[in-house]
């Protein structure tokens, strides 16, 4: 009975590592942009749930109306005027990885440091839907169930639009190869430019979702970050679906590993199971490769 | 002459005209006392060293200049205070060069405490080679005693992993002798030095007294789901669950006793429990936890504290920024004693001296603090201090912890 609650909840977390990662995907699986301020955003999502139920007494999800749109227009600037710069002069791939990667690290402290200038250093959490749930016998908390539910419904939609809409086309013509697409007359510029936008939305998302069950701090998003990348890595750049199902795998191997064998190499099995990824399958599990 | 030398040499004539008399050979007064410290303004401990460390710096150089300064006797002057401040960004090494600049290049007066137990630690050779008296302030390591002694200019302030450990110990002994408890407890900690000492440390006054530890695990910091864990200490039973934790999986134990259901008799948390914030996100719930390190209304000069406290920053006091702000006033207090900066002296009336401060009566022997507040309670949304029970303002223990609906 344990055995199987602790499966489930390896899956609610393993949904919480896949909803983080999604945004990093179209991100870099799109715009080609390994931004590692990524997390920035995803806590100024957490901060805007915050202020909202604490501050203002409402609804948490209410939030997203102020963040999702600050998020994308702060991405959407940040993809404009400081990656394309970087974009137009890189040499190749690799190049633009060197310089984005600096950049990127550099605005993670700029950010950091208004964030903690601005909201100061304290851990903050807040309790919404805290309450137990009963899913067959096992008890799992309605916050991250309802983050779960978040997860596959944020995933479906991305799914539906880059399958079924002429944008989605667009997305997928440039994530397989941008030249190309460019020559069959897609706006790379434009579309890299809402995909990136896109992905800090999504991690503004992300944001407000896990911060209804976790604590957080001005510093947290750098862990965030990394956590995306890993699931991004692991699931193969630019596979949505791939990208859910990756976190599902990462989530529910480290949750049993960890009650199985011991609770204090819950993190050593979730980077032995990413090493084990990357030394089997490098482009990662669901690419065609 | 030009404008300037005239009123300059008026300003001399007139303040030698107006001040007491000195001395031939006195120097004159410095007009800032200067103090430097290196503390974490970047990276994962930044936030909790802003709130605990930097606030209390900054609130207590504001209302004692706002006060004029500190007092010098030897030039019957109040002096104000101006900080030389660095970011050592959670690295020792970046620390120890800062705290070498602060020494050698700087040539500040004083010297206060940075962020951290291994960080404290990690400066406590150079300022005292140096001989600059300064009063750790979030050090809490088995370390302490053991190399404690060869630091004389060295303190620490707060409860040492023996002491607060052996206090829960002790507690939970007097339970079981009323025959409240069976005495079985639960102990879960991070897999960092802090966890690692304060468990042990647990462990060994436990089995002294008598307390059958039923179930011990650990966890790695930052992990996302602790409810696996609780589950299994859960199924021992016990009568008691301590963790040792940091803030991260103290808010994260929290909820999740919550969610199944796990209401122990006695509950303790560490790192955290006495956050502003911890209390804001559970409510009522906190009543009945104990917590790592309280301080409560009681001490001197509380309510003003509070009150600047909140005009400055906007927030409730954290308990860890009155401990930090009692080493401040002691170290107020020793200079003024001493009239001067004179390193060695101040260092031997923070050694010897009793202080009055917010967080109580201090006292330092061998350079620990005799007696820090070690473990609190929240009581009716307030945080009680409770262990060491003898202390002055010591309340009792409520149990058992009330049952979470």
């Amino acid at each position: 009975m344990i055995l199987f609650e602790v499966f489930l909840n390896g899956l609610l977390l393993g949904g919480m590592y896949g909803l983080v990662a999604l945004g990093l995907n179209l991100q870099y699986g799109v715009a080609r942009i390994l931004n590692l301020s990524y997390g920035e955003f995803f806590l100024g999502g957490a901060f805007a749930a915050f202020f909202s139920l604490m501050l203002w007494k409402l609804n948490p999800l209410l939030s997203l109306f102020i963040s999702l749109p600050i998020a994308f227009a702060m991405n959407w600037l940040m993809y404009q005027y400081l990656m394309m710069p970087l974009i137009r002069r890189a040499p190749d791939q690799d190049g633009l990885d060197a310089d984005v990667v600096l950049v990127t690290f550099g605005l993670l402290f700029v950010f950091q440091g208004l964030t903690l200038v601005n909201w100061g250093g304290e851990v903050r959490g807040y309790s919404f839907l805290s309450v137990p749930v009963n899913l067959g016998g096992a008890t799992v908390a309605l916050n991250r169930l309802a983050a779960f539910i978040g997860a596959s419904l944020l995933a479906l939609a991305l799914f539906v639009v880059l399958r079924h809409t002429r944008v989605g086309g667009a997305l997928r013509a440039i994530t397989i190869d941008p030249l190309a697409a460019s020559i069959v007359g897609v706006d790379v510029r434009r579309f890299s430019a809402l995909a990136f936008a896109a992905g800090g939305a999504l991690a503004a998302a992300a944001g407000m979702l896990v911060s209804t069950f976790i604590s957080f701090s001005a510093t947290t998003g750098v862990e965030y970050t990394l956590k995306a990348l890993i699931v991004v890595i692991m699931a193969g750049v630019g596979r949505v679906t791939g990208t859910l199902a990756a976190g599902l795998l990462l989530g529910v191997v480290e949750s049993l590993g960890g009650y199985l064998l011991d609770p204090a190499l819950t993190i050593a099995i979730n980077f032995s199971l990413f090493m084990l990824v990357l030394l089997l399958r490098p482009t990662g599990l669901f690419t065609r490769a | 002459m030009d404008r300037r030398t005239f009123v300059r040499g008026s300003a001399a004539a007139v303040g030698a005209a107006t001040l007491p008399h000195v001395p031939a050979q006195a120097q004159s007064a410095p007009d800032k006392l200067r103090f430097g410290y290196a503390v974490t303004m970047s990276g994962p401990l930044a936030p909790g060293a802003d709130s605990t460390t930097i606030s209390a710096y900054k609130l207590w150089q504001k209302r004692v200049n706002d006060a004029g300064g500190i007092m010098l006797k030897k030039y019957n002057k109040k002096v104000p205070i101006e900080y030389v401040s660095y970011d050592d960004q959670g690295k020792p090494d970046e620390l120890l060069k800062l705290t070498e600049r602060l020494i050698q290049q700087d040539k500040v007066d004083m010297i206060l405490s940075p962020y951290a137990s291994h960080m404290n630690l990690a400066s406590a050779p150079i300022i005292n080679k140096a001989e600059y008296p300064v009063i750790m302030t979030t050090a809490t390591t088995n370390k302490t005693y053991e190399q404690g002694p060869r630091w004389p200019y060295a303190f620490w302030n707060i409860a040492q992993p023996k002491a607060s450990s052996g206090a829960l110990s002790t507690a939970l002994a007097d339970l079981k002798k009323q025959g409240k408890i069976k005495g079985r407890v639960a102990t879960v900690h991070p897999t960092v030095e802090y966890g690692v000492e304060n468990n042990e440390a647990f462990l060994v006054a436990a089995k002294a007294d008598g307390i059958e530890v039923v179930f011990t695990k650990s966890y790695p910091l930052g992990a996302a789901d602790l409810q696996p864990l609780i589950r299994e200490a859960m199924a021992t039973n016990p009568d008691a669950f301590l963790a040792f934790s940091y803030p991260p999986d103290t808010f994260m134990l929290t909820e999740q006793m919550q969610i199944v259901g796990f209401n122990p008799q006695v509950m303790y948390v560490a790192i955290g429990g006495v956050f502003p914030t911890y209390k804001a996100k559970f409510g009522n719930k906190v009543d009945g936890i104990l917590v790592y390190g309280p301080a409560d209304a009681s001490g001197i000069g509380m309510d003003e504290f509070a009150k600047a406290h909140q005009a400055m920053f906007n927030r409730v006091y954290e308990a860890g920024t009155v401990n930090v702000y009692s080493a401040l006033q002691i170290t107020q207090e020793a200079i003024e004693t001493v009239g001067e900066i004179d390193r060695k002296k101040i260092r031997d009336v923070i050694a010897s001296g009793t202080f009055k401060t917010v967080w109580g009566d201090i006292k330092y022997v061998n350079q620990l603090n005799a007696n820090p507040w070690a473990v609190g309670q929240w009581q009716n949304g307030e945080l009680a201090c409770l262990f060491p029970s003898d202390k002055a303002g010591a309340k009792p223990m409520l149990f058992p912890k009330p049952q979470w609906s």
